[in-house]
């Protein structure tokens, strides 16, 4: 009953924030200086007839007062209608379905290998001297700090034009997907690792973690066993800022590498004016955003179900 | 059965391919390192091609119609003509035309056994139909659309003649029908809808389009029954040495240049002017062809204040320091133009003495128009408005090289007082500062085969915008004589008297100082040493891989 609850009240306030994007996006892109009819008509500087453009307008709605535009745009969301990009004449959803799986898959991996070398500097961190903590901070520190597109940048040059180990450009192979999970994980290891490093050491140093070292248990089982869980919960709480951090961060990185995908098609529907497509592929990041932090409130809870009651 | 013909190309390719590249080279230069004359033909592998632009939303040129769309359908569509290497108007696909003595009536007759990639033949169907496609309203063509403004009707004459008949008499209509944004494509193919033509146009080329993934590539195959225009050549085959290309579009120039280094990617377009310059120390390949058309030129929009004065407009011109910007920022690969065309532009005249840098002169002018007053910043003043000009920049069309010239002209203005006011916008935000006239000073790339172009730009009918606001002529020129030249020269069937009006023409706009010649419209291209054979181009200056070979 609990639960259900729990899930009535989170898929009524997704709707309520949906609705929300929705109107924020139908309001901003109006603002855009440029005019949707000249977008559907070949981009700007067409030298479209003023018969063509009308035509363009009421075939896509946009001669009619701007209320009317509203009511009808919802109405077709409402049926998971996002209407057709004005630059490829295809229906929004069919081109959100091509470029959607290599973003997911890269976001996915990105997310995986931040949580592996997140996990991994802590562990180092926790072995290290004095100097080695300073070291691993400072490292933490610009790995959190760095733009993806400088990070990108360096990455290519130092593995592809220096070492020739991996390709500088996405090319459908495994190695072609290091570089840009790389550069979209480090960043987010870097703020992984701080906020679990000092989790980390409390735990640690705290009484349970004494009394199992003087069990006998080695460092690195209290640390699995104890440390860990203490560790991740706040880390698990940045996981939802983390995915959405990957979304913004597939802009960036797909047009550096090259990849196809969500980002790369967000960018260049800005450029091209194309509203519909904008709509879609923001109201889609609005969607995932609402559902991972939804998912990770629930691990959340999972993990520390005394926490969550609080 | 491809095996074998690999084969037969493999013996006989050798000889022909300096010929060939001599026939169509256009005014392109080539910096070789791997030597190609020397290199033997082999036929087979793909060629990968990684270009800066946008992806285009439609792979037919006639919708819409700009330079990347341009770039990747040379290779699977032709045009009824092309340049030779002295840049004279020659046929193509056509194979003759004649003009009745009014100028009123054009007569094409085409090459006789041409299929296209639909395997439907080449007729003088295919140039009503494709003529009307590009005066069709729902194509939404803007380029091609404008070259054919003057063809009113098409009689089809025999199975591979047709008629056209014009408006009035167009000396560039030749010019016009080089370009691959008035290409011929498939009468069949372009009766599918817009979004099927588009994936996949059905052209004559030595390539034709297999699938578009898009965002990732376009895949060209070699069209096996390709016939070659160009009847003198020795080769045998005449279907491409290459097996195709993979069309990639790679945004990043660093990521570019790191992926053509690294051996992912054989050719690429859009390099920055220190890779350009190094290229043959990293034995490199690379090629350079200018597009025709206008010259890259700052416009000066004299319909408004400060630049409705001439003193004021040519103070500008003496104030700035263009060509030590150039030369610095450019790495010696743009030279200096002082033209308002192309340096592929036979016709066009040069005037250097109008470009001095002189700040003394650019005071005394800015003093004479009085703008005496400064205020605490510096800038000149006259009846309490300060000597500000606003120049919105496309980022979309300035190199970061080119934005980087215009902080450097910025900075250099500043002493005689003008204040130039750079807004880097992406390409809507642009045009709609443009549409608006929110603009003093700004730089738009035309490119168009032969001096017409200057029609485009400086006749008063430019000034007029079309219904999505658009208009050609920046500097808002408006001179009936001017007018008059521009449209005495595109109807004479006179060569001499055509230079002499083209030549009167330029010159009334360079003596108003309402433009600023900066360089050609720069045309890059670097590849790999095991690159051969390239240099071949369109009308346009895009290169063509028909008698390109790899040696991997």
């Amino acid at each position: 009953m609990k639960l259900l609850a729990w899930l009535g009240r989170k898929v009524g306030g997704a709707l309520v924030v949906l609705w929300l994007v929705a109107t924020a996006i139908f309001i901003g892109v109006r603002l855009i200086p440029g005019d949707p009819a000249e977008a559907i008509m070949g981009g700007p500087g067409s030298q479209a007839s003023a018969e063509a453009l009308a035509n363009a307008r009421s075939e896509y709605g946009l001669d009619l007062p701007i209320i009317s535009q509203y009511f009808l745009f919802l109405a077709k969301l409402i049926r998971l209608d996002f209407g057709t990009s004005y630059s490829f004449k295809d229906p929004v959803l069919q081109i959100m379905g091509e470029v959607l799986p290599p973003t997911i898959n890269l976001a996915l991996l990105a997310l995986v290998a931040a949580w592996l070398l997140a996990l991994l500097f802590a562990l180092l961190a926790m072995r290290a001297n004095k100097f080695g903590q300073l070291l691993g901070n400072a490292v933490e520190i610009v790995a959190a700090a760095v733009p993806h597109f400088w990070l990108g940048a360096v990455l290519i040059m130092l593995f592809s034009s220096m070492l020739g180990w991996l390709p500088a450009v996405a090319n459908g192979t495994a190695a072609g997907l290091v570089l840009p999970v790389l550069t979209l994980a480090l960043p987010i290891a870097g703020f992984l690792t701080q906020l679990m490093r000092d989790s980390l050491n409390t735990a640690m140093g705290s009484q349970f973690a004494l009394a199992a070292r003087a069990r006998g248990e080695s460092r690195l089982t209290v640390f699995r066993r104890h440390g860990l869980r203490h560790a991740a919960l706040p880390a698990l709480g940045l996981t939802g800022w983390a995915f959405s951090s990957l979304l913004s961060g597939a802009v960036v990185v797909e047009a550096i590498f090259a990849r196809p995908g969500l980002g790369r098609s967000l960018l260049s529907a800005v450029l091209a004016r194309d509203i519909p497509m904008v709509t879609g592929i923001a109201l889609f990041s609005a969607l995932v955003y609402i559902v991972v932090m939804a998912l990770t409130e629930a691990i959340e809870r999972l993990i520390d179900p005394a926490g969550a009651e609080s | 059965m491809r095996q074998n013909q690999r084969a037969t190309r493999l013996l006989t390719g050798a000889l022909a391919l300096p010929l060939a590249a001599a026939l169509i080279a256009g005014c392109s230069t080539t910096n070789d390192p791997a030597a190609t004359k020397d290199a033997e033909p082999v036929a087979g592998g793909t060629l990968v091609y990684a270009s800066g632009d946008a992806e285009p939303s439609c792979l037919d040129p006639h919708v819409g119609g700009n330079y990347p769309q341009a770039l990747v359908a040379s290779q699977f569509m032709e045009s009824l003509f092309t340049k030779d290497a002295e840049g004279k108007i020659i046929p193509w696909l056509a194979e003759k035309t004649e003009v009745s003595s009014d100028g009123l009536t054009r007569t094409i007759t085409l090459r006789d056994g041409i299929t296209f990639h639909d395997g439907t033949k080449l007729t003088s169907e295919a140039i009503k139909a494709n003529i009307e496609h590009l005066q069709d309203p729902n194509t939404a063509s803007s380029t091609g659309y404008l070259a054919v403004g003057k063809v009113d009707q098409i009689n089809i004459v025999d199975g591979l003649t047709a008629e056209l008949k014009l408006s009035a008499p167009d000396n560039a209509l030749l010019e016009s029908l080089s370009m691959p944004w008035t290409a011929i494509q498939s009468p069949q193919g372009l009766k599918r809808d817009q979004a099927a033509n588009c994936a996949a146009p059905a052209g004559t080329g030595p390539f034709k389009v297999e699938s578009w993934d898009r965002q990732q590539a376009v895949n060209l195959v070699r069209y096996e029954d390709y016939v070659s225009p160009a009847a003198d050549t020795e080769r045998t085959s005449t279907a491409s040495y290459l097996d195709g290309i993979t069309w990639r579009f790679i945004p990043e120039a660093a990521s570019r240049y790191a992926a053509l280094q690294s051996g992912e990617v054989d050719v690429i377009d859009n390099p920055q002017p220190d890779t350009i310059s190094t290229a043959a120390d990293n034995s490199l390949g690379q090629l350079d062809a200018p597009r025709p058309g206008a010259s890259n030129r700052l416009e000066l929009n004299s319909s408004k204040a400060p630049f409705d004065d001439v003193r004021v407009r040519e103070a500008f011109m003496h104030a700035v320091d263009v060509n030590s910007g150039i030369n610095a920022l450019y790495f010696n690969t743009a030279k200096r133009s002082y033209s308002l065309l192309s340096s592929v532009e036979p016709l066009g005249i040069s005037d250097e003495s109008k470009f001095t840098t002189d700040a003394t002169k650019a005071n005394e002018l800015l003093d004479a128009a009085g703008w005496t007053q400064r205020d605490s910043e510096g800038y000149r003043v006259k009846d309490g408005k300060r000597l500000t000009l606003k120049f919105p920049v496309s980022t979309n069309q300035s190199v970061p090289a080119e934005q980087s010239l215009f902080e450097q002209m910025q900075a250099a203005a500043k002493p005689v007082g003008f204040e130039v006011k750079i807004e880097l916008l992406d390409l809507s935000s642009w045009y709609g500062a443009l549409a608006k006239h929110e603009y003093d000073l700004v730089s738009a790339p035309y490119t168009k085969v032969g001096p017409s172009v200057l029609r485009i730009l400086f006749h008063s009918d430019s000034t007029v915008p079309a219904p999505s606001g658009y208009f050609a002529n920046n500097s808002q020129v408006k001179d009936p004589k001017l007018d008059q030249l521009l449209v005495d020269a595109e109807q004479t069937n006179d060569e001499a008297e055509r230079a002499e009006l083209y030549k009167q023409a330029q010159q009334i706009v360079l003596d108003g100082y309402y433009v600023m010649p900066l360089y050609d419209q720069q045309n890059h291209f670097l590849y790999s040493k095991n690159v051969h054979g390239m240099g071949e181009t369109t009308a346009v200056s895009s290169p063509i891989y028909y008698n390109v070979f790899l040696d991997k």
